[in-house]
């Protein structure tokens, strides 16, 4: 078993979860989420396990809302707590392209 | 003509018409000032969780339903993860395993031939929030964070532009009629993303696929599918490899551009929303939320021309969504519903569309309306008489009658005074009488003229006419 | 005078004679957190709007147990108005304009937040060193950890600071540092406390729960912050009860189950002493205790992990410098605003199990590791239900060793692992669990028993605690009343 996660696998998870790391740090998380792997690993030796099965996370059903409106924001409020805002929007920097997702 | 065989699917979003957000309390509204429908869950704030509208799950049901699609009994909700920053909590919840509706379809006529456009699934999902760019920035408005959607998509099974031009007519139809959604594509609250490939022979495996999204129009769709079949044509016919990617469509060019090369598989990372338990759906609420559903439009159709309404009749009226639904209270009427529908689509639809006015605005209730149409049908108001008092028929209280009374107008339907009448014109213009009888047809309408100006046009043209033609034999 | 120091009961009927005001508690209170500054128990006071608070409050009748009593709320749970930064530099200037529904619920009851108790960064730790704001101390030993998460709660609940705490619960966050800190604390069932307002660390896991000097009050803390909310689909539609009515009933004939990998090896020999003493109390008191074979015991810190990381990865994703809290000044373009807010804003520890929970979920990993995990989960559960049919409790030490050095190193897998292997089960079944403080190792820092019960059987986990307690009289006060005066 390697001691270390290859390079370009950990810059590809830090790049999933949005995380810029450093040289030394690229050294450091290697090996220590390598670590964390191998434990979880342990986990492909557990039997029992239906792939189609749905697992509800926990066991009461849920309950609906009423499609009623409740109490919102004040605008001025939601972009004063924005780190950067422009009129009554919130700022970021340019964004080329369309959303990924909807 | 391509050398090609196109593969068309297509990927609907549509607003649902609640008043509150999927996931939280805050109003579903369009159009209001930027960032003032908002509470801690619409902006992904920490701590915050999830509750379910029950208005879109029971809009769910319905929009299945309407869609002929299986409807999942448990289902859940999944995380979609990916960072964007309309994106509140950099995930979506959406449902990636257990769609509420599956296996449905949609029924279009192409070339008088009706055609299953099928329905893989449809699911509901949350909103994201409107982005615009200015310059070096983008701006954030997240009062469309966390509006409910549903997204249906299509099996690949699509042929051609036209194809998919009515089936996105007949899904928005279908949808409005079912109170689903307002369907605007020009507000966004429909949006429509065909996907095209081209291959040679209908055996060889699917080729590659080309996303067209930010469509602003059908008739875009149409002109988006059409130039992307060109594009990939010219492509293959010069032996280049089609690349997966996303592209747009671009009205002031009316072509589409590049959007962006898909990333080898994007990682969304789906998993189980753990913040919400499964929904079960019980065979009473589908029951409740089914019986919602309004008369469709392919049953109103079918009923008005088993009524006795023309074709022509019966599709102007399924247009009209208010006539339609003022008509269907008809429908058990013994009442000349032809007549009924002329009526409707002809003076009444005039005097609406100028006043800019719905029909449950006028004072024609049901019982006036029923009245008019057999005083039409059995020849007591002719249609000029209406042109005359559609009015004081549409805006006041008064009975028919005594606005007929008003508008002096007394038409003779006593036939034997008719045919007094008649007699008297005979007789006194054997000439004409003489040419009609040798073939020549215009001299009947010269003696309907003259009858006429002897009831100073009060007697009914085609009881006059009947009697005219048989006292002729 | 202390008056902190009695029993709330006590404190109550002060109140109500008005021989006190409850000005006079707030004060004290703060007394005491300047005096244990170095203990480093709290992120942010509140202590104008709890002066402020006080104040108003004398105006009013004295209705409940709780009134004008100062508590002391873990950072991780929402505070409208007041600070709430989950120990992360990321949160470190997110004032909420919003309560937890918790908060709602003791501040009807007109309890004084008196401040924000210090925590691992976003509760991944279990020694509260990953706190942005650096670790609390150990009240028996300052050089010692306090554990974690909820290491500030403990901290200034066994220093006397304050009566009554709420902590969370992930994977034992509650219970550990109770064992450490010589307090009693419980995870409720999961659902029976709202989760609203409490900031997300794994949401199939995360619980709240009060934090207290003895079972009695722990119970009537518990009695005031549970309850259906509409506002967490995960909350349960469970009647409320009175968690104090089985305190006092006899145990005799109850039976006691010991899964035999909770007394192994892996326990100090100290902490299996002091287990047998427990042992020997509750027999001679007609108890009957069984050792018994569990299945899963060993896997559930590795299932924790999948799951726990997973859901923490993408629960975490929303702290990205845009609509509040730390965001890195100059970005050259959004994606920098990203990477650059993240890395700032998160400490090592948060950053490490975001990227292994990405790397969980990512491609098909989520079938092999997470949805994997989530049914043998399911397993678990009936493993458990099944022996919690035979047995009314289910018995086990809450920690392995006492609280440790706090500059042991932080990143032994070994000692995680331990850290977590004997208070993890109650999270991953979603049953209660409670520590009960039983005694002192040699190097005189407490030692905690840990105690399950079956789903929203908390009144029954008090009634044994309670009983052991009794038994025990244990003297948990550090100062041992010599700073009383």
């Amino acid at each position: 078993m390697k001691d270390k996660l290859s390079r370009e696998e950990l810059l590809h998870v830090a790049e999933l979860a949005r995380i810029e790391l450093t040289e030394e740090e690229i050294e450091k998380y290697q090996i220590h989420i390598k670590k964390l792997l191998d434990d979880v690993e342990k986990i492909k030796d557990v039997e029992g396990y239906d792939e189609e099965q749905l697992i509800a996370p926990w066991s009461e059903n849920t309950h609906l809302r009423e499609d009623k409106i409740g109490e919102m924001y004040d605008p001025k409020e939601v972009i004063n707590r924005a780190p950067k805002h422009s009129g009554n929007y919130i700022e970021v920097p340019v964004v080329v392209g369309e959303s990924e997702g909807a | 003509m391509s050398n090609y065989i196109p593969t068309i699917g297509v990927e609907v979003h549509l607003e649902l018409k609640t008043k509150t957000k999927i996931f939280s309390p805050s109003e579903n509204g369009y159009g209001k000032m930027a960032n003032s429908l908002t509470n801690e869950i619409d902006l992904g704030y920490p701590g915050t969780l999830p509750t379910l509208n029950e208005e879109v799950i029971n809009i769910g049901i319905k929009a299945a339903t309407i869609l002929n699609c299986k409807i999942r009994k448990v289902m859940h909700f999944d995380r979609k993860n990916y960072f964007y920053p309309d994106n509140p909590k950099n995930y979506q919840i959406t449902q990636d395993r257990t769609p509420i509706g599956y296996d449905g379809y949609v029924e279009i006529e192409v070339n008088g031939e009706k055609k299953k456009i099928e329905i893989k699934e449809m699911h509901i999902e949350e909103d994201t929030c409107k982005s615009a760019h200015r310059g070096n920035k983008t701006l954030l408005d997240f009062n469309r964070a966390g509006v409910p959607l549903l997204e249906i998509v299509t099996k690949p099974c699509i042929s051609s532009s036209e194809e998919a031009k009515l089936y996105l007519e007949k899904l928005r139809e279908l949808l409005t009629y079912g109170d689903i959604s307002d369907c605007k594509i020009e507000e966004g609250s429909m949006r429509a993303e065909p996907n095209v490939s081209l291959r040679k022979k209908e055996e060889d495996p699917f080729g590659t696929k080309v996303e067209i999204k930010n469509i602003g129009s059908i008739s875009n769709v149409v002109a988006g599918i059409e130039k992307e079949i060109e594009r990939q044509t010219k492509l293959y016919d010069q032996g280049q490899e089609i690349v997966p990617q996303t592209r747009r469509y671009d009205d002031k060019i009316q072509n589409t551009v590049l959007m962006r090369v898909k990333e080898t598989g994007n990682d969304y990372r789906y998993f189980p929303e753990p913040d919400i338990p499964f929904v079960v759906l019980t065979d009473e609420m589908i029951e409740e939320a089914v019986k919602e559903i309004p008369m469709l439009p392919d049953e109103r159709r079918r009923i008005y021309q088993e009524l006795g309404v023309s074709k022509l009749n019966a599709n102007k009226l399924v247009q009209n969504r208010p006539l339609s639904d003022y008509f269907n209270e008809l429908l058990g009427e013994k009442i000349n519903h032809q007549t009924a529908s002329n009526l409707l689509l002809g003076d009444i639809s005039a005097y609406l569309n100028r006043n800019e006015k719905d029909i449950k605005e006028t004072t024609l209730t049901k019982e006036r309306f029923i009245e008019l149409v057999n005083l039409i049908d059995n020849n007591t108001l002719t249609s000029k008489n209406l042109k005359e008092i559609i009015i004081p028929l549409l805006e006041e209280e008064k009975t028919i009658q005594e606005i007929m009374k008003d508008n002096n107008i007394e038409n003779i339907t006593d036939d034997t005074e008719i045919r007094k009448i008649i007699r008297k014109v005979i007789e006194e213009n054997k000439d004409s009488v003489e040419d009609y009888k040798n073939g020549h047809e215009r001299a009947i309408k010269f003696l309907m003229g003259q009858i006429m100006k002897e009831t100073k046009g009060k007697a009914n043209p085609k009881m006059t006419m009947d009697i005219l033609q048989e006292e002729l034999k | 005078m202390r008056y902190l120091n009695l029993p709330l009961v006590e404190i109550n009927k002060l109140l109500k004679e008005k021989k006190i005001k409850p000005i006079d508690l707030v004060n004290e209170a703060y007394e005491n957190i300047e005096k244990h500054k170095e203990y480093n128990a709290y992120i942010t006071l509140n202590k104008e709007d709890a002066i402020r608070q006080a104040k108003e409050l004398e105006n009013k009748e004295v209705d409940n147990l709780f009134f004008g009593i100062p508590i002391a709320v873990k950072d991780n749970i929402v505070t409208k108005g007041l600070r709430t930064t989950a120990a992360s530099h990321i949160l470190d200037n997110f004032i909420p304009p919003y309560d937890a529904t918790v908060v709602e619920k003791i501040k009807e009851r007109n309890m004084i937040i008196i401040g924000k108790t210090n925590m691992d960064e976003f509760a991944m730790g279990s020694s509260s060193r990953t706190s942005y704001f650096g670790p609390p101390k150990n009240p028996w030993n300052k050089n010692k950890i306090s554990g974690g998460t909820s290491g500030g709660s403990a901290t200034t609940i066994a220093l006397r600071d304050v009566p009554i705490a709420l902590g969370s619960d992930t994977g034992g966050s509650i219970r550990q540092p109770s064992a450490y800190t010589g307090i009693v604390g419980l995870k409720p069932t999961y659902g029976r406390v709202s989760r609203y307002g409490l900031i997300a660390y794994a949401s199939s896991f995360d619980q709240i729960g009060a934090m207290t000097r003895n079972v009695y009050e722990n119970a009537l803390l518990l009695n005031t912050i549970v309850g259906h909310d509409d506002k967490d689909l995960t909350s349960s539609k469970k009647e409320n009860e009175d968690f104090t009515r089985l305190i006092g009933e006899s145990v005799k004939g109850k039976k006691i189950a010991i899964p035999k990998f909770f007394v192994s090896e892996i326990v100090s020999k100290d902490i299996l002493d002091n287990i047998k003493q427990v042992v020997k109390i509750l027999e001679e008191n007609g108890v009957i205790v069984d050792y018994i074979d569990m299945k899963y015991v060993e896997n559930t810190v590795t299932l924790y992990q999948i799951i726990a990381m997973a859901e923490a990865s993408s629960n975490l994703a929303r702290y990205d410098g845009i609509r509040y809290g730390y965001s890195y000044e100059k970005p050259n373009n959004i994606d920098d605003l990203y990477v650059k807010t993240r890395a700032n804003g998160f400490g090592e520890e948060v950053k490490k199990r975001i990227m292994v929970g990405s790397y969980l979920l990512s491609g098909e990993n989520a079938k092999t590791y997470y949805n994997k995990a989530l049914s043998i989960r399911d397993d678990i559960r009936k493993e458990f239900k099944r022996v919690l049919n035979d047995y009314d409790w289910i018995m086990g030490p809450t920690t392995a060793t006492t609280a440790y050095d706090l500059d042991d190193p932080m990143d032994d897998p070994s000692k995680s692992f331990l850290d977590d292997v004997l208070v993890m089960p109650a999270n991953m079944t979603g049953l209660p669990g409670i520590n009960v403080p039983i005694g002192f190792g040699k190097d005189n820092m407490p030692i905690g028993l840990h105690i399950m019960g079956d789903s929203f059987e908390e009144a029954k986990l008090y009634q044994i605690a309670s009983f052991i307690e009794k038994e025990l009289k244990l003297d948990l006060n550090p100062w041992k009343g010599e700073e009383n005066e």
